[in-house]
Parts: structure tokens; sequence; C-alpha cells
């Protein structure tokens, strides 16, 4: 059976997202979403499955591979601009042919998540946010060995690191290789991607940490999308470049300052000002 | 930066950012305004487009200066969406009395 995947191509709504490259294969649960929709299309008996990419091959053909470890062949079609359903099935499929899965899984555009057409992924991020956090339990398939529920609403990579004296409320999700140091409270509503790290002390709630995103000391993100250095507020829209990388920063191939957290520590204590904080906030 | 003194209330406006360029000019002049002991302390920041640790860490010296006696209303008026970002981030909000106008 073939299928059509149109991907995302800008979304005005929520800029600070189409920055990092690619909609689809920007992570959700450990997965892009292009990998959540090749997956689900897999379940449902496709075999042949052409991806279009709007300037997005490179990106999509290094996150989805040949296809084969759903047991599908990928066909990835780079385009200029995004094209509508009618338009995909104009040039690229014959409607009602056979040998096609049935509408409307024939030709999908992914403007959602499998199985939640009625939340929409890219009408703002507080839309986006919410239908992140209604796929948790869904995102559970049997190919993610690494991830278990360990507690009802708590789902927890076997490679995540979690202090003894961290906090997990559910509902959450950490991903693999993700860090939650001492003290720290993840919950509820919050989604660790993968190699996140909370560090001690931090409060993250009703947000979403991305992946390679450090969440300095005594920090707080409260419904946020924290992306790199990024923050972004999906209840007002707002998004800010948070400047100082002890607070919030990107783990990935970065400055000397951003690359290692514990250097960032020590020019934290340095500056002082948040241990006095704490002290404060908490009556001492 | 202006400082203004209308009665016992204390006003900073004019604040384009706080940031380690100035946040020790901000302390400087603000710790010199207090010595009138003001019983409000107003700190416009509608005009503050940017903020770091250095200007979190200016704000959080005034509220230190002023907490000893507890009897001096500290408020930050219209910050922008993205320092109210930054205020929650570090927590600073449960500090002050921020005001939208």
């Amino acid at each position: 059976m073939k299928s059509i995947l149109i991907c995302p191509g800008s979304r005005p709504a929520i800029p600070n997202l189409v920055e990092t490259g690619s909609l689809a294969t920007l992570p959700i649960l450990g997965e892009c979403l292009v990998n959540h929709w090749v997956e689900h299309l897999a379940a449902l008996g496709a075999k042949e499955i052409t991806i279009i990419a709007p300037k997005c091959a490179e990106l999509v053909a290094a996150a989805a591979g040949d296809g084969a470890r759903w047991g599908v062949t990928l066909k990835i079609i780079e385009t200029n601009v995004e094209p509508t359903v009618d338009e995909a099935i104009s040039h690229y499929s014959s409607k009602g042919a056979e040998g096609w899965l049935p509408a409307p899984f024939d030709v999908v555009s992914m403007n959602h998540l499998p199985g939640d057409p009625a939340l929409p992924l890219f009408d703002s991020y507080a839309s986006w946010f919410a239908a992140v956090s209604a796929w948790m339990p869904k995102a559970l398939t049997p190919t993610r060995i690494r991830m278990s529920e360990v507690r009802p609403g708590i789902w927890l990579s076997s490679r995540a690191r979690i202090s003894p004296n961290a906090e997990l409320i559910a509902p959450c999700w950490v991903g693999d290789h993700a860090i939650v140091e001492a003290g720290a409270t993840v919950g509820p509503g919050a989604i660790l991607e993968d190699r996140a790290v909370v560090d001690e002390k931090a409060n993250v709630s009703n947000s979403w940490v991305g992946p390679d995103t450090f969440v300095g000391r005594m920090t707080s993100v409260m419904r946020s999308l924290a992306l790199g250095s990024t923050l972004i507020s999906w209840q007002s829209d707002s998004s800010l470049r948070v400047r100082d990388p002890f607070l919030l920063a990107s783990l990935k191939k970065a400055p000397e300052a951003q690359a290692n957290p514990r250097p960032v520590r020590a020019r934290q204590s340095q500056l002082g000002f948040l241990a006095s904080l704490r002290a404060r906030l908490s009556g001492g | 930066m202006k400082i203004e003194t209308q009665g016992t209330c204390l006003s900073i406006s004019e604040i384009p950012e706080l940031t380690a360029v100035n946040s020790a000019q901000f302390r400087e002049k603000v710790r010199t305004a207090l010595s009138d002991s003001p019983s409000v302390i107003e700190i416009n920041l509608s005009q503050t487009r940017f903020m770091d640790s250095s200007g979190l860490g200016a704000l959080f010296a005034l509220y230190r200066a002023t907490t000893p006696g507890n009897t001096t209303v500290l408020r930050l008026l219209n910050p922008i969406p993205e320092v109210q970002q930054l205020l929650e981030l570090t927590q600073m909000q449960q500090l002050f009395e921020i005001v939208t106008r």
C-alpha cells in the first residue's frame, strides 16, 4: 500500500519553532513529526511512502532514513512550496486508484499528530503544546523499548538520569539521556526531550524543554517552550533569547561556556545573586 | 535614565536596557535617591527592551536595600512580555509587585 506525507513548510504563527530548520523534524517526545507519521502509516499497512518536503529534504532524509526500521520504503521529494492535499493528489497519486491506503491516509498533510486531528499543531504555540502534551500516552509505541510508564502518567527513558532527590509529577515525559538533578521538580505537564538537562532546584511545569537544552539551577520554566537559549511563552506568545547561559542554554555544539554546564555554574556562584534570591524566596 | 521624587514616591523610568553595561550606574543612582527614604519605589520598565542577569542583580540589590524595614513598596511597572518572562524564569516576580497600567 502507498501513501503520501506532506511536510509542513512555513507557519507564521510559530516563527521560533520554524527557525529550527524544519517543523517535520523537530523532535516531539523523542521522535520527529515525520517519523511519528511514518510509524503510524506503516502500522496501517503502508509499504511505500512518498514524503513531500518543502525545502527540507536533507533534514527529513537524515531523520527518517530509508524507512527500513518500519519495514517501509521512503521516497523523499523536495519542493519549493508546500502543496495542498489536492495538489499532491493530482501530482503524485491518482485518487481512488488501487494500492493506496484509504482516505484520509492516502495523502496526509502533517498538521496534527496521528490520531489527533482535533488538536492542530501549528495554529499557535499554545496549540502546539496542547497537541504534544496530549500525545504523551500515545507516544509509547512498541518500538520505543527504552521508554516506559514507571508510574501513572510518568514516562521515563531507561537512559535518563534522575536524582533520587528530584521530584517527578505526573504527567511528565523524560527522554533519552535527559538529566534531572537534585532538588529539581519536573511536572506536572512537563516534557523533557532527549538530552535535556534540568539542573539542581530548577522547576519545569506545563512546559516543553527541547533536545540538548540546559535549564539552569534554580530557574523556573513555566507555561513555556524552551529550546536552546530561546524561551517562548505559549501563554502570551512572546519569546525571549536568554543572554545568560547559566539560566538557559543550548548544549549542542555551542561555545565553550555553553558546552558544559559545570563551568557555567562556577560563573553563577560568582554572581551569587540567585543564591541570595533563593534564600529570600524560601524565607531565609 | 530618569529619576524623580514626588512626595514619598521615587519613580525611575526611561531605562532602555538594564544589563552589565549600565547596571552599576543604575545601582549607584538609585542608592543615592534612597537616602530620602521613599515609601514607594516605582520602576517603569515599559521602555526596557533588554535585561540580563546583571540587570536582575541590580533589581535584587534594590529589593535587599529596601526590605530590612519592610515598609517600602517596590513596584515594577509595565514590563514588556520578554522582561516578564525573564522575571518568571528567575522567580523574581515573587519579590516585586508587578503592575500593568
